[in-house]
C-alpha cells in the first residue's frame, strides 16, 4: 500500500532519475559546468599561482576565487533546468502529470548532485594548484556542503521563475543577484575560517538558516510559478 | 488483493463523471479569442468543438485541462459527484494536442515509464498501449515521424486512464492503420464511460457526436 508521501518520493525520485538519464545522453550541464570550472581554475592558476599569492593575502583572496568559480560554472549550466522543458514543449506533459513539489525536489536534488560532484571536483584541484593550507578541513566540507546545497536550491528556484519569460539569460542574472548574494558572502566567511582553522563562528548557522529559507520559498513558490 | 480485481476480464464498474463550463472568456492582451463558451459532456459522450484556425479552439481546451486559467466564466469537473480543483483536473485529464512533446533523448518505453512512475500507474500499461497503437518501444522519442509522434501522444494521454479526453485535432498526420488504431481506442474509453471534447477545424472526421459547439466568427 502507497501512502501520499511514498507516492510523493517516487514522483520526485523519478525526475531526479529522468534528468540524469537526459544529461547522460546530452551531457549539455556535464560540459557546460565542467568547461567553465576547467578553464577558470587554468587562469586564476596561471595568473595568481601558488607564488603570485603571499600566504597572508592568499586566506583573504583565495576562498572568494573558489567560490566564484563554483558560482559562475552553475550559474553556466544550471538555469537550464526549467528552461529545456519549456523550449522542447516537454512543459506542457509535466504541468500535467507531475505534483509540483515533487517535480520541484527532483529538479532540487538533480542540481545538488550536480553541483557537489563540481564542488567535489574543482575544491582538491583548486587547493593544489594555488597551495591552499586548509586547517580544518571538516569545516571546509561543511562550508562547501550548506553552500552548494544554497547554490542548488537558489538556482533551481531562479530558474523556475525565468523558465516562461523571455529574455531568460538576463533575468536569470538579475534575479539571482540578490538570491545568492547573502549566500555567497556567508559560505565565502566559513570557507575563510575553514582556511585559517578558526571557529565556524555565526555564518554556518546563518548559512543553514539560508539554506533551510530559500528551499521552503522554493516549495511555496513553485506551485504558483508553474502552473497558470 | 481486492475480491475479483484478479480475474481475467474482469471490469470494475466506471463512476460516472461530468464536465459543465459555463461563460468561458480568455483574451490574450488586447486579442479576446473565447468569448463566452459554454458546453458540457456526460459519460459516453462526445463534445465536439469545432471553428476555423484561430477560433479559439485549442485556447478552450487548454483552459479545460487547467492549463490556461479562463478571465471569466466556471469550469466544474467532476467524478464520483466529487467536482474537482484546477490542480486535480489537470492530473486527471488526458491530454492530446499537437504542441504535446516527449523527452527526445529517451526511447519511447523510457518516456512512458517515467510518466507512469508520475501518474502512479504500472509500467506495463504503458507497453500495453504501444502496442496497441503500434509503435516500436525502443525507438528514441526524437527519432519518430510527426504521426508516430502523434501516436505516442496518444499513448500517453490514455496511460493513467482518464476519464476525460481532451482531444486537439487528434487524427492528424496518421497513416490508415494509425487512425484506426487510435480510432478504436476513442471507442473503447467511450463505451467505458468515458467522455471526449474533441476541437476539430472540421466534423467531417467524425460519424458520431452528441454535442457540438461552433466557434467560427
Amino acid at each position: 500500500m502507497w501512502t501520499p508521501a511514498s507516492t510523493w518520493a517516487a514522483e520526485a525520485l523519478a525526475v531526479f532519475v529522468k534528468e540524469w538519464r537526459c544529461e547522460f545522453r546530452t551531457r549539455y550541464a556535464l560540459n557546460t559546468l565542467g568547461l567553465f570550472a576547467f578553464t577558470t581554475l587554468v587562469v586564476v592558476s596561471v595568473n595568481l599561482g601558488p607564488l603570485g599569492v603571499s600566504t597572508a593575502q592568499g586566506t583573504a583572496v583565495l576562498p572568494v576565487l573558489l567560490w566564484l568559480i563554483l558560482l559562475f560554472s552553475v550559474a553556466a549550466g544550471l538555469p537550464r533546468t526549467f528552461v529545456q522543458e519549456e523550449e522542447s514543449q516537454t512543459a506542457v506533459a509535466l504541468r500535467l502529470a507531475a505534483t509540483p513539489s515533487a517535480l520541484f525536489c527532483g529538479k532540487l536534488l538533480y542540481s545538488l548532485t550536480l553541483v557537489f560532484a563540481l564542488a567535489a571536483l574543482v575544491t582538491p584541484v583548486f587547493a593544489a594548484m594555488m597551495n591552499l593550507t586548509v586547517e580544518s578541513p571538516g569545516l571546509l566540507a561543511g562550508a562547501l556542503a550548506a553552500g552548494g546545497y544554497g547554490l542548488a536550491a537558489g538556482s533551481t528556484l531562479v530558474a523556475a521563475i525565468i523558465a516562461q519569460a523571455r529574455s531568460k539569460g538576463t533575468l536569470f542574472a538579475v534575479l539571482s543577484f540578490p538570491v545568492l548574494l547573502p549566500l555567497l558572502l556567508l559560505a565565502v566567511e566559513v570557507t575563510r575560517n575553514a582556511v585559517l582553522g578558526d571557529a565556524a563562528g555565526v555564518a554556518l548557522p546563518q548559512l543553514l538558516l539560508y539554506d533551510a529559507s530559500v528551499t521552503i520559498a522554493g516549495l511555496m513558490l513553485f506551485p504558483a510559478v508553474w502552473n497558470p | 488483493m481486492a475480491d475479483g480485481a484478479g480475474r481475467q476480464g474482469y471490469s470494475p464498474p466506471v463512476p460516472t463523471s461530468r464536465l459543465v463550463f459555463q461563460g468561458v472568456r480568455r483574451r490574450f492582451g488586447r486579442l479576446s479569442v473565447l468569448e463566452g463558451v459554454s458546453g458540457e459532456a456526460a459519460p459516453g459522450q462526445v463534445l465536439l468543438v469545432t471553428g476555423p484556425n484561430g477560433s479559439g479552439k485549442s485556447t478552450l481546451l487548454r483552459c479545460l485541462a487547467g492549463l490556461l486559467a479562463p478571465d471569466a466564466g466556471s469550469i466544474e469537473y467532476r467524478e464520483d459527484d466529487r467536482p474537482l480543483d484546477t490542480a486535480e483536473r489537470r492530473r486527471r485529464v488526458g491530454f492530446v494536442a499537437p504542441d504535446l512533446a516527449f523527452y527526445g533523448e529517451l526511447t519511447v518505453r523510457e518516456n512512458l515509464a517515467f510518466f507512469a512512475r508520475l501518474r502512479r500507474v504500472e509500467p506495463a500499461r504503458g507497453l500495453a498501449l504501444l502496442d496497441r497503437v503500434g509503435l516500436p518501444a525502443e525507438r528514441m522519442a526524437g527519432t519518430l515521424s510527426s504521426g508516430m509522434r502523434q501516436r505516442l501522444r496518444w499513448a500517453w494521454a490514455l496511460l493513467h486512464r482518464p476519464r476525460l479526453l481532451l482531444l486537439d485535432e487528434p487524427f492528424q498526420n496518421f497513416d490508415a492503420p494509425g487512425e484506426s488504431a487510435v480510432r478504436g481506442l476513442l471507442a473503447e474509453h467511450l463505451a467505458d464511460g468515458g467522455m471526449a471534447v474533441v476541437a476539430n477545424p472540421s466534423s467531417l472526421d467524425f460519424d458520431h457526436v452528441d454535442t457540438r459547439i461552433d466557434l467560427g466568427r
